[in-house]
């Protein structure tokens, strides 16, 4: 398949790459069928994301989609993160295959699972 | 992070057409352009054209032209010989012997056949990627009728005891078992290794011309005398009747002349392949940890090499070489949130992290040392960005 300029841009610079030390809530999601795994975490202030970062394993939607919702949820409340949807992730890349969503559903999970562990 | 410089490490997947091959074809085009069939001199010349790629290309495997089929690749190849073989043997058996490391192309005739009632024994290949001869003979059954088993694998390279198995055919024809054949798909191996049908005992034999310099939508199958064949296209008489259609006469001249310079120069493109692969080898050994080198090591093809990256997914790690203008290939694919790990290097039964993490890089004669030392230098970088991207590089993940 080929990917948008835009995409091999995030695939070579990886925004927000790594673990904080510190971390407020660290969640660790895995996709059963393809064993891609995303794990995001968040530094919160005040009910605020202030600081994200990420990992990933998988193929390359995946290694993107950690870049974008890391850029996304920065500096929103964890209720503006939680209006976050994968068309959200999906139309921050400048699109996506139909067949390569199950990337951006993957990084939604690990930020509802983020957020859920927080309440 | 553009970069300007291009490097084809893919030549496994195709090779460029060699400006040899170009220049005679060319000519062919503009100058050649009748029919083979036709009566006439224009005709004629071009039957006399197609005669003589067809000596070429079967000098290079040691047969006799008139045992050469014309197709549009190695996929047709494939798919003729073993529907040709199977559907012609009905009578005698429904058994097909295979290996689980075959090219798609004979993995999914197989699969068809199967579905229209034949039995498919797929035959295992250990951790270096190669079938047992002692395999092979358990298998063997009163009703097989074909053994296909490829010359050399096109992911990892190994070669396959061809030999071994072509005695044990003639050893169960000679015993009465006299319609059992044996194909050999050897895509990869013409022009990269000295092929002489005699010397196997091979049956048929798949050949593609764009793996040997010369372009797509031409191959071959090497049909010896006697094999009763099922014709798969039929309405003309071309090929001596084993398949219609209209020669592509600039495509069979170019594959003629490529098959003329694999032969004459195979053992300095072999020495040249062999001494980029080890330099390869050793350098990313020495620079990048984690590593797995798939296949064996002795017995497989000199331009190919094919290496997992631990804790890294191959597919992340092509595109970030493209970027550097690198050019080469995995067998795994993730679509649908399914992922597909390569079944060749699956076979080898490593677990999913290293089929996953598998690249293969493919050497050629056009490239040089310095191709390599860049590679190595990109590779090195693209490795160590994804790997500090990987949670499964954290202690205890």
């Amino acid at each position: 398949m080929s990917y948008s300029n835009k995409f091999k841009d995030y695939l070579a610079h990886p925004r927000n790459a790594g673990e904080l030390a510190g971390a407020n809530v660290i969640a660790d999601e895995k996709n059963p069928a393809c064993g891609d795994r995303l794990r995001l975490s968040l530094i919160l202030k005040n009910d605020r994301i202030e600081t994200a970062q990420y990992l990933a394993y998988g193929c390359p939607p995946t290694l993107v989609c950690g870049s974008v919702l890391t850029e996304l949820i920065t500096g929103k409340t964890v209720s503006e993160a939680r209006q976050i949807k994968k068309t959200d992730v999906i139309d921050a890349i400048g699109g996506l295959p139909s067949r390569k969503h199950h990337a951006a559903a993957l990084a939604i999970e690990a930020l509802n699972a983020a957020l859920d562990k927080l309440t | 992070m553009t970069t300007n410089r291009r490097i084809y490490l893919d030549h496994s997947a195709t090779t460029p057409v060699d400006p040899r091959v170009a220049a005679v074809m060319s000519g062919v085009l503009t100058e050649n352009y009748g029919n083979p069939s036709s009566v006439h001199g224009f005709g004629q010349q071009a039957r006399a054209a197609v005669d003589r790629a067809r000596r070429e290309v079967a000098t290079l495997i040691g047969a006799k032209p008139n045992e050469i089929v014309f197709t549009s690749g190695g996929t047709e190849a494939n798919n003729l010989a073993i529907r040709g073989v199977c559907e012609a043997a009905v009578d005698y058996g429904r058994h097909i012997i295979t290996s689980a490391i075959e090219h798609p192309s004979v993995r999914g005739v197989c699969d068809a056949l199967e579905k229209r009632g034949w039995e498919v024994t797929r035959l295992p290949v250990y951790e270096n990627g190669i079938v047992r001869i002692a395999d092979v003979n358990a298998a063997l059954r009163p009703d097989t009728v074909l053994v296909s088993l490829m010359w050399a694998n096109n992911e990892i390279g190994t070669i396959q005891p061809v030999r071994e198995v072509g005695r044990l055919i003639r050893e169960r024809r000679q015993a009465g078992q006299r319609n059992l054949w044996f194909h050999t798909d050897a895509v990869q191996a013409a022009g990269r290794l000295p092929l002489n049908v005699d010397e196997v005992g091979c049956d048929l034999l798949s050949m593609s011309a764009h793996k040997l310099y010369a372009l797509k939508g031409i191959g071959a199958l090497y049909v010896r005398r006697g094999v009763r064949l099922a014709v798969q296209n039929v309405g003309g008489h071309q090929e001596r009747e084993r398949r219609a259609g209209t020669e592509n006469v600039p495509a069979i001249v170019a594959f003629g002349e490529a098959a003329k310079l694999a032969r004459a120069e195979m053992s300095q493109r072999v020495a040249h392949d062999s001494v980029l692969r080890d330099r390869f080898e050793s350098r990313v050994k020495q620079l990048i940890g984690d590593v797995v080198m798939n296949g064996d090591r002795e017995r497989r093809l000199s331009h190919l090499s094919n290496i997992s990256f631990r804790f890294i997914e191959g597919e992340g790690l092509l595109i970030n070489l493209d970027l550097e203008g690198v050019a080469v290939s995995t067998g795994s694919a993730c679509s649908s949130g399914t992922l597909e790990p390569s079944p060749v290097i699956r076979a080898l039964g490593v677990d999913d992290e290293i089929a996953r993490g598998s690249i293969r890089f493919s050497f050629g004669k056009d490239n040089t040392e310095a191709d390599v030392d860049y590679v190595v230098e990109v590779l090195s970088r693209a490795v160590e960005r994804l790997r500090a991207l990987s949670p499964m590089t954290l202690a205890g993940h």
